[in-house]
């Protein structure tokens, strides 16, 4: 996949090691991230989130769908992520499958939570508009357009900052006789309800090089990497989700210092992402 | 059967493993304490795992295979190979693996719902590959084909460890055997091996592939969720009920080698 000589894979481990990687960036920083909402104005939601040379967007469409007989009370949501070959030659054709597949499920492991609903990062309770017969149908694609590492973190970003720009139509309702109480929808255009997107995570993606792990890898690094272990955090510091990637074992120890470290990061990258939400949705009014 | 009956064992972890985090492990008990007046369905404590009867080669086309009867899941993997890569594959001096994962259409309760779990395949093949020694057989694949007859609940840890045992009988190179355990949280508490019924109102799962003489993990996946306290908590849980199992694993392979030599 990337192609590196002998002498850069010894540079990028060596730097790491020093704790100075070859884009100037400490161990646990992440490069710029630049955040645009509302570029999709067919969806009811969108964003696209650039993190160096990594772009990705993300939107979200509700459509008015039927709950399932088992949770009569609750709305669906799903997530898929597609890999364009426009991003790398090798996302032509089927190349791509593993992939957008092992992000969709990633993504899916650290934003619907258990079954029960626990630890989703939306209420599916809030998408319901009559109990049994109608709810909303979240659809959450997450599409790669450049790819440079560190695709989870940076869809997971994209998710949550296009969940904040999510407008959901009111629906008003009407028993009507004629259609034998079958309730008949008044979908509205102009007041929308937002989400509370408060319990959405983030995910915060930790690549082991040697010894050391680094939080958003570039694709030159994570082709070094031995392990990488995947946590998704919440705003207060809960663990809704965790995955790991990469064929080495890890040591137990070593797995629960990734995850005390991962939440501390989290944190810091939850109050930047927040801060460009707030700019993205400022350069939206104007 | 009387072979088969003996061969069944549990592997329920001791109370008393990972005695650093035992202070941890008591307030975890506290909590179970306050929440615990829910027998399971099938009359386990929350910390029993199900007997489980592992046996190899089911198969006989195939290098190794095994069979795994854990309650009501069942599953059987095959291993072929090593065979030579295909053409169109690239060249590497390291082996492949290839893992797919299959659900019989009468797997599950509503028919073909195991298609589902199309993920499978790769996490398998994620679990494993840490622990294969893919260097010994340069430019071919190993095949590895698990088919879930039946579907009780704990699938994919049960597929993983099942697989590591007919890895090892197909005589494939390992570092170490790998087995695998699930628990889900359901309130307060955290049960292990929980069934389909269980895993369908869990609040949270956590699945931990390890592999018990090397201290290693090779996959861990978690939904839904957890403290940070529960997590450590629940992870040792996993990895304690692997090291159990493990024995269990090398007990099977003992037994064929037994068998043959006689």
């Amino acid at each position: 996949m990337v192609g590196l000589s002998e002498g850069e894979k010894h540079f990028i481990r060596g730097g790491i090691a020093q704790d100075l990687r070859a884009d100037g960036r400490t161990r646990l920083q992440f490069r710029a991230v630049t955040v645009e909402t509302g570029i999709i104005p067919q969806a009811n939601g969108s964003a696209r989130v650039r993190m160096g040379a990594t772009e990705v967007i993300a939107s979200v469409k509700a459509e008015l769908g039927k709950p399932t007989i088992l949770h009569p009370g609750k709305g669906k949501v799903s997530i898929y992520v597609d890999c364009s070959p426009t991003a790398a030659p090798m996302f032509e054709g089927r190349g791509s499958e593993e992939l957008s597949a092992e992000l969709s499920v990633a993504l899916q492991r650290c934003l619907l939570g258990g079954k029960s609903g626990a630890g989703a990062a939306i209420d599916l309770s809030s998408l319901i508009v009559i109990e049994g017969k109608a709810c909303w149908d979240l659809y959450i694609d997450g599409l790669v357009v450049s790819s440079d590492g560190n695709l989870l973190d940076a869809l997971a970003a994209a998710i949550k900052v296009a969940l904040s720009d999510t407008g959901i139509p009111k629906v008003n309702v009407s028993l009507n006789a004629e259609t034998d109480g079958e309730p008949e929808f008044d979908i509205s255009d102009e007041d929308f309800l937002q989400f509370d997107t408060s319990s959405v995570p983030v995910i915060v993606t930790l690549t082991k090089v040697g010894k050391h792990y680094i939080v958003d890898a570039t694709s030159e690094e994570e082709s070094q990497m031995s392990s990488a272990v995947s946590v998704s955090v919440n705003r207060l510091g809960q663990i809704c989700g965790m995955t790991k990637r990469g064929g080495a074992g890890l040591d137990p120890s070593v797995i629960f210092d990734m995850i005390s470290v991962a939440k501390h990061v989290s944190q810091r990258f939850i109050s930047l992402l927040d801060s460009e939400i707030a700019a993205a949705e400022a350069a939206d009014a104007e | 059967m009387s072979a088969a009956a003996a061969a069944s064992g549990t592997y329920t972890p001791a109370a008393e493993a990972g005695g650093k985090r035992r202070e941890k492990r008591e307030e975890l008990r506290r909590h179970l304490a306050e929440d615990a007046d829910w027998p399971r369905a099938d009359g386990r404590s929350i910390h029993d795992c199900r007997p489980a009867f592992m046996q190899t080669g089911p198969t006989t086309a195939a290098s190794g295979s095994a069979y795994a009867e854990f309650g009501k899941t069942k599953v059987i993997v095959s291993v072929f190979g090593p065979r030579e890569s295909k053409k169109a594959m690239l060249y590497s001096d390291t082996g492949r693996l290839n893992c797919s994962v299959s659900y019989t259409t009468f797997a599950t309760g509503i028919r073909g719902q195991g298609l589902e779990n199309k993920e499978y395949s790769g996490m398998l093949h994620k679990a494993l590959e840490g622990a294969v020694m893919l260097h010994t057989f340069p430019k071919t694949t190993v095949d590895v084909f698990a088919l879930v007859l039946e579907s009780g609940g704990s699938d994919l840890p049960i597929i993983i460890s099942c697989a590591s045992l007919a890895l090892a009988d197909a005589g494939i190179m390992m570092y170490d055997l790998v087995t695998s355990v699930s628990v889900s949280c359901l309130g307060k508490n955290v049960i292990i091996d929980p069934t389909s019924d269980e895993e369908a109102w869990q609040d949270g799962g956590l699945m931990v592939s390890y592999m018990p003489t090397r201290r290693e993990i090779t996959q861990l996946t978690l939904t839904g969720e957890w403290s940070d306290g529960k997590i450590t908590n629940a992870v040792e849980l996993c990895m304690d009920a692997c090291g159990k199992l493990c024995e269990i694993l090398r007990e099977r392979l003992k037994d064929t080698a037994v068998l043959e030599s006689e």
